[in-house]
């Protein structure tokens, strides 16, 4: 409780200096709109109700926060929103890695470098997810299967994450997988659990209750190390107990997608660093811990030149793959 | 005075210059039906393909005086066309005028004009309906259920 | 029966005064989103959503469902009194309802759609009680070839029945599958089809399309045709409100079959546009009164509002026991039930018994609260009715114009909608249908992805539909449908093959 008084006692010191412009940063002054790149009820929609939740409850801004959902075109209809409203500081604009990917794949009209980078604030996970019943205990068995089998591996969207990771999996791990597109995590999660699927990469909270009901297992998580160990999952498994890929022998040693907000092109320095900080004082709050922990992601806070560090060298990697794949848009 | 022949072959036109625009386009994404799937571009242009047969079909057929066509010949008389003109010009201009105006002042404006010019309603309940209309909309979409709709070019210019 | 003692379990969860006033609260709520277009489900449950975190996980779902159901029957009503469906799955009501209406019953109409909708709903929610595991298995069987089995069905019970000209038919329906076809390829992820115009990377919406069509359309044919010159005549009348609900039953097989249809669509992913669609096909090919639908029979009200309530509750079950969300309403709650604590998924019927069982009590009392207020508000929207014209027309023209803009807060669909205005008319006077257009607009990419995607898993082979027993019956089903009509036409050719050309020429009067 004591933190949410001096965020408040903060807050109405910022608005007060807000009425004298020569000493303050730039403060808004009118509703701020949240644009979320996906419709209601999708992961990134999760992310700009909770944040808004947050700021309303503690105060954060005294302005009222709309969120706003753009999900048409796979994201693109947000972003080309956002390019359309360029130094309008009242947009924020919530996505995925999304932003610098769709670009190079498909002819959208617009690209990350029309935006202004705020902050990447959570990592969701990938894992390599088979029914409950299949035969195979571990990556390597799954792998030996799939190299004389056509095995179908099902995901999110076409040419977007899912498939990149796909690809880099018959790459390292010398295998031939169909990949079958289709609208979101949770419809892939339940046609692998109709057994019209071998496969998928989902994220934990896609296929969370699934997993709970024995459809089916995780075999291996796409990251350096295992996933911290939280609450038991089944019966007698959490999250910390599935085992790396690389522990496993398939050689993908870190993916992961970061949940990213941003800012129309154009805006001041003064406007970007005000949602910076407003970004920042919402990952103190106990709120934002509880909704990482429910929906089992990362907690990360990357801005400014790590930012586009990140950026650079997702864009290098997902260049290379989708290059190998000829899908690069000319 | 617009005949039935004219309007059938204006849609006609309408309908199959899309098909066109729908065949054009779809060939930018490929067609084909391969082992690998279905590509992108195959069923759009195949409805393209449907839509500009469809279309000279009905074209022929509105220009060739057919017995079941026949009956009536005039399809919009004049009085109609005045009636129709009526009603769709202040609409297409209330729509026009929502980027300068801002939704509640083009929409206020809108019933103002329809209501009391061709003398409808009495110039005050005329007011009266305008301004209840706009408040209405302010109070359910903006107030209660925050969604913003567009304040105009004005607004924005006078600080809104 | 244990399902059963679990029910009544439930409904001492549900039936307490402050449950009961959350219900009112929800429906009322519901009823008031759902009349005005623009406004949905959706919108409410996203703004009442922060409110409920503080609630029992029962109580907020409780909430958060009575207003889905208010919506539900809210969504009909500007369908049947302005010719404006504000949700996909009340465009069926609207050929019927709206004559009905602008015939001077618009009680009628509006209390048919009520009682028939709450049969639809409960009968919904009667199969979720006694078959919720089995319906989960079902709804598991169904790959991408079931999927475009479905689809096919639908269209198939829609297509090829009407007075329009053939060739028009089948231009209207292409020009649908061309719409539905604009913005990303889920399949490919490419664009597609947006004519140089960037924004239509988003696709272009039903609610626009839709709007125009229905809404403007419609109002320039009125204009026209100087209906406008006698207000209808509606006096209130509560006693027809009861007569109505009362000579519901003598439509009973209609309704059987259509909560039957209903639920179908509704556990199989079809949903309830195409339940509400393939109901009123069906209905119109076996009704006695067939030919008469689309003059304001009772039956083509009955018909798509039973099915499109039966398949909306049904749909919740595969929300809650699988976690995909049937609609955007589902999916806001599904947001919601993560953000308390709960996953959707097979074990929440295990883990969260009082949840699950407090929420299928509530569908029964919510429904019943919902039908109870909806009719009572019925005279009040029938009063609609007597705004002269001159008055209603541009407030008509105004929430089509607001309705099309919140839909994305774009101006490009305020634009778009009154271009489709334009064609609606150019349309309907020259009895083009408008039906397979909509259908076409509405479940056509999704016929479309469904069927590249069985593409994909057969590497290009039709046989995947013949691959199992589910999806052959299907499919043959669908092929069935498709060709009756024509074996009728033949059948009817061979015997007196002169009237036939006749007949035609007369039926271009009633088109949908």
């Amino acid at each position: 409780m004591g933190r949410t008084s001096i965020f408040s006692l903060s807050a109405a010191v910022t608005v007060l200096a807000g009425t004298m412009p020569a000493l303050a940063a730039w403060q808004p002054q009118k509703p701020i709109e949240f644009v979320a790149t996906a419709g209601p009820g999708g992961g990134t929609d999760n992310l700009a109700r909770a944040v808004q939740n947050i700021i309303t409850k503690h105060k954060l801004t005294e302005q009222p926060i709309v969120v706003v959902n753009k999900g048409g075109g796979s994201g693109a209809e947000g972003y080309v929103y956002g390019k359309a409203s360029a130094g309008d500081p009242y947009k924020v604009i919530f996505g995925t890695s999304n932003a610098w990917q769709q670009p190079l794949v498909s002819k959208v009209a617009f690209n990350y470098t029309d935006l202004t980078p705020v902050a990447a604030m959570a990592q969701d996970e990938f894992l390599l997810w088979v029914k409950q019943d299949a035969p195979y205990k571990n990556a390597g068995d799954y792998l030996k299967a799939a190299a004389s089998g056509e095995f179908k591996m099902g995901g999110a969207q076409s040419k977007d994450t899912d498939e990149v990771l796909t690809r880099m999996i018959e790459k390292v791990g010398k295998v031939k997988l169909t990949y079958i597109p289709f609208k979101s995590g949770a419809e892939t999660a339940v046609q692998l659990a109709g057994g019209h699927l071998d496969s998928h990469v989902n994220n934990p909270s896609e296929s969370l209750g699934q997993w709970r009901g024995g459809t089916q297992r995780p075999l291996c998580v796409f990251s350096p190390k295992r996933l911290p160990q939280g609450a038991k999952v089944t019966a007698s498994e959490g999250w910390g107990d599935v085992p790396t890929c690389v522990e496993q022998g398939l050689d993908i040693k870190q993916y992961e997608q970061p949940r990213t907000v941003w800012l129309p092109g154009k805006v001041t320095p003064d406007q970007a660093a005000f949602y910076v900080d407003l970004m920042k004082k919402v990952q103190a709050t106990p709120e934002w811990k509880d909704y990482i922990e429910k929906t089992s992601q990362v907690d990360t806070f990357l801005t400014g030149a790590e930012f586009d560090k990140f950026i650079k060298e997702d864009l290098e990697h997902v260049k290379q793959v989708a290059g190998e794949q000829g899908w690069l848009v000319k | 005075m617009i005949s039935r022949r004219t309007l059938e072959l204006a849609t006609a036109i309408l309908t199959g210059g899309f098909g066109v625009a729908v065949v054009v386009q779809s060939l930018d994404n490929g067609i084909g039906w391969s082992s690998a799937g279905v590509d992108a571009g195959t069923f759009p242009f195949l409805t393209g393909i449907i839509i500009v047969v469809g279309s000279l079909y009905n074209l022929v057929r509105g220009v060739l005086p057919v017995a079941t066509l026949a009956n009536v010949p005039i399809a919009i008389t004049p009085i109609e066309l005045r009636r129709l003109a009526g009603l769709f010009v202040p609409a297409a201009i209330f729509v026009a005028a929502i980027p300068l105006a801002g939704m509640y002042v083009a929409s206020a404006l809108y019933v103002f004009a329809v209501l009391a010019i061709p003398r409808h309603q009495s110039v005050p309940r005329a007011l009266t309906m305008a301004g209840a209309t706009a408040f209405a909309l302010y109070v359910v979409f903006e107030r209660a259920f925050q969604v913003s709709l567009p304040h105009g070019a004005l607004a924005a210019a006078l600080g809104f | 029966m244990d399902n059963l003692a679990e029910l009544l379990h439930g409904f001492t969860i549900a039936v307490t005064v402050p449950h009961l006033a959350l219900m009112v609260v929800g429906v009322l709520l519901g009823i008031l989103v759902g009349v005005l277009p623009g406004l949905g489900a959706p919108n409410g449950v996203s703004l009442l959503l922060p409110l409920t975190f503080g609630m029992q996980p029962v109580s907020a779902i409780i909430l958060l469902s009575s207003m889905y159901w208010g919506a539900l029957f809210g969504g009909s009503v500007t369908s049947i009194l302005f010719n404006i469906p504000g949700e996909p799955s009340s465009v069926a009501t609207t050929f019927d309802g709206y004559p009905m209406a602008r015939d001077g019953r618009p009680t009628t109409a509006l209390a048919t759609a009520f009682g028939s909708a709450a049969i639809g709903a409960l009968v919904g929610v009667i199969l979720i009680t006694f078959l919720a595991s089995w319906v989960a298995e079902v709804a598991l069987a169904f790959g991408p070839a079931e999927y475009f089995a479905v689809y096919f069905l639908a269209f198939a019970s829609f297509v090829g029945m009407g007075g329009a000209a053939p060739i028009k038919t089948v231009v209207a329906l292409a020009i649908g599958f061309a719409i539905a076809a604009i913005g990303i390829d889920t399949v490919s992820g490419s664009v597609r089809l947006t004519m140089g115009v960037d924004e239509l990377v988003k696709g272009v919406s039903f609610v626009v399309a839709v709007m125009g069509l229905f809404g403007i359309g419609e109002l320039l044919v009125a204009v026209e045709e100087e209906f406008h010159a006698r207000a209808v005549s509606s006096k209130i009348d509560w006693a027809e409100v009861f007569r109505a609900v009362g000579r519901l039953p003598r439509h009973g097989v209609a309704l059987l079959r259509s909560a039957a249809i209903g639920c179908w669509m509704g556990i199989t992913p079809g949903g309830p546009t195409a339940a509400s669609f393939m109901s009123y096909g069906i209905a119109r090919r076996f009704s006695r009164r067939g030919r008469y639908f689309g003059t304001g029979e009772v039956e083509g009200i009955i018909s798509p509002e039973t099915a499109d309530h039966a398949a909306g509750t049904s749909a919740l079950l595969p929300m809650l026991s699988l976690g995909i969300p049937g609609s955007a309403t589902a999916a806001v709650m599904m947001g919601g039930l993560m953000i308390w604590g709960l996953n959707p998924g097979p074990m929440l019927f295990v883990d969260q018994k009082d949840f699950v069982w407090g929420l299928i009590a509530s569908m029964y009392v919510g429904n019943i609260v919902a039908v109870a207020l909806v009719l009572l508000t019925v005279p009040v929207f029938a009063a609609l009715m007597r705004i002269p014209f001159v008055v209603i027309a541009p407030l008509i023209v105004i929430i089509c114009v607001v309705g099309a803009y919140s839909v994305s807060n774009s101006y490009l669909d305020v634009v778009m909608m009154l271009g489709f205005g334009v064609v609606g008319y150019l349309f309907k006077k020259l009895f083009y249908p408008l039906a397979p257009l909509v259908l076409a607009i509405v479940i056509g990419d999704k016929a479309e992805d469904a069927f590249r995607q069985s593409m994909l898993m057969s590497r290009g082979s039709l046989g995947i539909f013949f691959a199992n027993k589910l999806v052959t019956c299907l499919i043959v089903a669908g092929i069935a449908l498709l060709l009756l009509p024509l074996v009728l036409q033949l059948a009817r050719l061979w015997r007196k093959p002169a009237s036939a050309a006749a007949e035609t020429t007369a039926q271009e009067k009633v088109i949908i």
